[in-house]
């Protein structure tokens, strides 16, 4: 598939505001979160920004959503569909480790059943990504398999070539039919060019090896390190909701009036002391170590063992925020010690 | 687009009082082609909608060998089963499923089935029992031993009553100590004793086990101690679950996936898990 072309700037603007125009959402990182783009000169396309604070995850798989409504009358109850409209939506300049995100998540939401939910706004997407040239100490793609110029989960893959310059990878059967109406705008280009650029990155080193820790994990369900961590934790879930991957969710109904309301699939996490308390008092998760150990190890091993793939981008928000300065990389890369 | 949080809606055609705290509800759905349509194996579980106050997670308490309609039993403890509580005959609630895996009652064939349930935990060891009678000839001994707290906490009470006036059943009910009342003819004492003094024989035998955590813990020894293997002893987990479709994420213990992996094990199975259930 891997084709590859050159394109300006202010042609790329211009695809934007074509995309814009026609109605379709388009993404883009901003400081906190990728925001919807109005107007194109909102757009940075600046590769040594740092990952946003959130991912796009909610656009996919939102953080409260209905998933039906209900109306009852003396006895009976009437129920009411809702269906999911599948409108494109553009992402531009995603980092590499957002882009392999719903790749990840997909195999959770169809195995065995379907959640269509995700995947009509799934099948949607088109993620543009982009080429990541800054790292922070919090930063660790380059342990879980991916790179800052990994084009996993991409449509379309840009390599910022100068001020004014990008590559343009056409990735996907996605994104080659995305581009296609814009030809005009792309021209043949030197392939070294942009070899270059990605060989000389700069990459976070590699800090732990993969296969390590899932072994670790196996043997250590019963650690003295959980304790140590679960007595830092504030099990306050800010790791998973801003992770790109993390799917917990809650169903609940809400009634608005008397006789009427919806029933809500609502962000949840699995840090949260009543995640797994039984009706009856018990829990099995009862304490934060628990909870943590049941974190790392969803991630690096459950996931792995259930659909071979880990289950973290190595994006670092988990960590950047964290209150207590919990820092998943270091946990994993020292569990041996 | 397929829903898969979407529920079917069946009416309550009946509800049975089973003790002062704990009820039946006999359902039907609406939707004459779900009825038709609805078929599921013992020790399958579903979920249950009070619509204003969300879902609850039961087995089916009801045979699959009796189809017109399906029942759940359920005890009154959080906020939906308070809500199901709250409602009257010919009300409307919601059902999905039927999720997770069942009893291997076509591998148990030729076999003594020894059943040992506690509490509510009789209800899906109720639904393997009616489905083995329905099929009766395929089975031979067929023990059951079943534990309540108090006389007045006895559920199913009726069908104990038909259990009891069967030959081809040995049918021993007991309540803790303390529990029974003066009329009260059956046994006194805690399952695991109970379970030692019957001492079932353990030779060609499947267990179904079903109870309260600390039942299973205490009842396991005596079975070993009377010889029974643990890839023998079938009972049931019963981690918190929303959506019962292997996605909510938490009701998993290691990379086992209660609502769909489970919710029947063999306790040699249990055994292998990671311990946090």
């Amino acid at each position: 598939m891997m084709e590859e072309k050159i394109i300006s700037r202010d042609d790329l603007l211009k695809i934007c505001k074509d995309v814009i125009e026609k109605g379709h959402t388009l993404l883009s990182p901003g400081i906190a979160e990728y925001n919807v783009v109005k107007d194109v000169s909102q757009i940075k396309l600046d590769a040594s920004a740092l990952p946003t604070k959130t991912s796009y995850k909610s656009y996919v798989f939102p953080k409260a959503e209905p998933v039906l409504y209900y109306k009852r009358s003396k006895s009976d109850v009437q129920l009411i569909d809702v269906n999911v409209d599948g409108k494109n939506i553009i992402i531009l300049g995603a980092k590499p480790c957002d882009t392999n995100s719903l790749n990840i998540m997909k195999h959770l939401f169809n195995w065995d059943y379907s959640d269509e939910f995700f995947n009509l706004r799934e099948k949607h997407f088109i993620t543009i990504g982009l080429m990541c040239s800054h790292y922070d100490e919090y930063c660790f793609c380059t342990s879980i398999g991916l790179s800052p110029v990994s084009e996993k989960g991409s449509d379309i893959f840009l390599i910022p070539l100068d001020k004014n310059n990008f590559a343009l990878r056409i990735v996907t059967e996605k994104g080659k039919e995305f581009i296609e109406p814009y030809s005009e705008f792309l021209n043949t280009v030197d392939e070294t060019l942009s070899r270059q650029v990605t060989e000389n990155v700069k990459q976070p080193e590699v800090a732990f090896d993969c296969k390590e820790v899932h072994e670790w994990l196996g043997s250590n369900f019963e650690n003295p390190k959980w304790e140590g961590i679960g007595n830092i934790c504030l099990s306050c879930a800010q790791c998973a909701f801003v992770c790109p991957v993390c799917h917990c969710f809650d169903i609940v109904d809400e009634d608005y009036s008397y006789t009427e309301g919806r029933r809500m699939k609502n962000w949840d996490g699995c840090q949260f002391g009543n995640f797994t308390l039984h009706a009856s008092g018990h829990n099995p998760r009862d304490i934060q170590s628990k909870r943590y150990r049941q974190r790392v190890n969803h991630k690096f091993r459950y996931y792995v063992d259930k659909f071979g793939e880990i289950f973290c981008t190595g994006c670092g928000r988990c960590s950047r925020g964290c209150p207590v300065s919990i820092d998943i990389k270091e946990i994993v890369s020292n569990c041996k010690d | 687009m397929n829903n898969i949080y979407m529920p079917h809606l069946a009416e309550i055609k009946e509800i049975i009082d089973e003790s002062p705290d704990t009820r039946t509800f006999r359902l039907r759905f609406k939707d004459e082609d779900t009825s038709d349509s609805f078929e599921f194996k013992a020790g399958q579980f579903a979920e249950y909608s009070a619509f204003g106050d969300g879902e609850s997670t039961f087995c089916i308490a009801s045979s699959p060998t009796r189809k017109d309609f399906i029942e759940c039993s359920f005890k009154v403890y959080g906020k939906v089963t308070q809500a199901l509580y709250r409602l009257n005959k010919g009300d409307t609630i919601g059902i999905r499923g039927p999720y997770g895996n069942w009893f291997p009652l076509e591998d148990m064939k030729g076999k003594n089935l020894l059943f040992i349930a506690g509490g509510i935990g009789i209800a899906p060891v109720r639904c393997v029992i009616d489905n083995a009678l329905d099929l009766r000839d395929d089975f031979k001994d067929i023990p059951i031993i079943c534990g309540a707290r108090s006389v007045s906490d006895i559920i199913y009470k009726q069908e104990i009553k038909e259990w009891k006036a069967r030959s081809d059943l040995k049918t021993v009910i007991t309540v803790d100590p303390g529990g029974e009342t003066k009329s009260w003819d059956g046994e006194v004492g805690f399952v695991p004793a109970v379970v030692e003094k019957t001492a079932p024989p353990s030779d060609n035998t499947a267990v179904i086990l079903c109870g309260p955590p600390v039942m299973i813990k205490f009842t396991m020894p005596v079975l070993t101690k009377l010889g029974f293997k643990d890839e023998d002893v079938y009972t049931t987990l019963e981690n918190r679950m929303k959506c019962g479709l292997g996605k909510c994420g938490r009701c998993n213990i290691g990379n086992v996936y209660v609502c769909k992996d489970g919710p029947v094990f063999t306790y040699a199975q249990i055994k292998r898990l990671p311990q946090e259930f």
